[in-house]
């Protein structure tokens, strides 16, 4: 009985953090619209909540790839899985609150890999599996897409650097309409599979899931798919600020050359099965498209703290998962634990939330306008 | 065990940039096409201007295949 209002538990804190995982990476795919006017800001998130959505239900290979290579699935129990959770949903909470991009991805993995640590020690992260599929890909990414950037934000002025610039500039701006979707479809694709991949491990750790089979059940996908959109939907403003104005001011050229890279990169990745960050591919377009333009238009010393809280993602997530597992365990291995740090944690995010709603929204309509 | 995706790894760094450019290309023979097509049309040389418009017509299959070739990749995996 304990067991199964833990999956439950499990479950729907998985959910919250894909609505996280929505709110918070919604700048990666609309930002650059938003910030160069491609796209109202509402019509950006609806958009990107409808593609996020579809995008969900594309493919299932990259939950495959996380539910059986990251950490022993033989080693991993419901409360293990919930604690990771808990560290995920901290850091993206933390990071929004500062409205810092980092990787949700990253903050997931590194959830799950702390409070497997913690509860069977070293044995149970799979060490080549963490470096092959997530870190080597994550160091390779934010490189790929900024050079990436900067070569087509290069071409892009050679071509119609000459031209009238209106025609020019909506000519970028109904591109970047087709780059923001193509963007979000894959974000859905990437990132709602990454719940799914968890949901997956839990199922089979409860033993309700063949452990041979890492394909997540069909109300798996449905509910993942279903989350993310909404948290997509909701916004995350402060993040989509820091994307799309305060690295620099971009052109309409420079956000369709930061998506395209992006999209490039992360499609291509999805097709070669690596849990990719979305946020580290396009927060490196952008630095790139912006950088090739003129090195000194972007404010490094904002890409460096962006760059610190991707180191710190992977670490602290797992403390905070290893800790979480801790205090769940000292109330023995029923439920009593999870549910009384799923109170503490809603508590937290009601007062986050409250804070900030209270200091008024971070981005309107009205103040892309006025730019 | 690392050495297994390496040959992936290798794919993505060349296939990313070269999807990258493929788009970047495609869509500025559009708007190159377009605008100097306008602006022919305008001078009244309209036979310049049916051939600015079909080089952003090629830019335009260009990035329509681009497109469609990247969403085939994403729905014929798993």
């Amino acid at each position: 009985m304990d067991s199964d209002l833990i999956l439950v538990i499990v479950v729907a804190t998985a959910l919250a953090f894909d609505f996280t995982n929505g709110f918070h990476d919604t700048a990666n795919a609309v930002a650059t619209s938003i910030s160069t006017r491609a796209l109202a800001p509402k019509t950006a998130v609806g958009l990107s909540a409808i593609l996020n959505f579809v995008g969900a239900f594309i493919s299932i290979k990259v939950a495959a790839t996380i539910a059986s290579g990251i950490v022993v699935a033989d080693l991993v129990d419901t409360t293990v899985i919930f604690a990771g959770l808990i560290g995920a949903i901290v850091w993206n909470l933390a990071t929004w609150y500062f409205g810092l991009p980092s990787s949700s991805s990253h903050a997931l993995i590194g959830g799950v890999v702390g409070s497997a640590f913690a509860a069977s020690g070293p044995d149970a992260i799979l060490g080549g599996g963490l470096v092959e599929k997530v870190i080597v890909p994550a160091l390779v990414a934010p490189v790929i897409a900024f050079l990436a950037a900067g070569a087509c934000i290069v071409i892009t002025y050679r071509m119609v650097g000459r031209l009238r610039p209106g025609p020019v500039n909506r000519g970028y701006r109904l591109g970047q309409i087709a780059s923001a979707s193509l963007l979000s479809l894959s974000h859905g694709l990437n990132d709602a599979q990454k719940t799914m991949g968890i949901i997956t491990l839990a199922l089979i750790a409860h033993g309700s899931l063949d452990g041979s089979s890492a394909e997540p059940p069909f109300w798996v996908v449905v509910s993942a798919a279903t989350a993310i959109a909404l948290g997509t939907y909701s916004g995350g403003w402060r993040i989509i600020r820091t994307m799309g104005t305060k690295i620099y001011k971009m052109d309409p050229a420079q956000g369709f050359a930061a998506q395209g890279g992006g999209a490039a990169v992360l499609l291509t990745a999805s097709h070669l099965g690596f849990p990719l960050s979305t946020t580290h591919s396009i927060t490196g377009a952008v630095l790139g498209a912006g950088a090739a333009k003129r090195l000194s238009a972007v404010r490094w010393g904002l890409a460096g703290n962006i760059a610190v809280a991707w180191v710190l993602t992977i670490p602290a997530a797992a403390s905070v998962g290893a800790l979480t597992y801790g205090l769940a365990r000292i109330f023995g291995d029923g439920a009593l634990g999870p549910v009384l740090i799923c109170a503490c944690l809603l508590m937290l995010m009601v007062a986050m939330f409250g804070k900030r709603l209270r200091g008024g929204p971070a981005l309107t309509a009205a103040s892309t306008e006025a730019r | 065990m690392i050495a297994t995706d390496t040959a992936a790894l290798l794919e993505l760094v060349w296939a990313a940039p070269l999807a990258a450019l493929t788009v970047t290309i495609a869509w500025a023979l559009v708007i190159l096409g377009t605008t100097k097509a306008a602006d022919a049309r305008r001078e009244g040389h309209a036979g310049q201007a049916t051939l600015h418009l079909g080089v952003a017509a090629i830019g335009a299959a260009l990035f329509t295949a681009a497109v469609v070739f990247g969403l085939i990749v994403m729905t014929s995996k798993g």
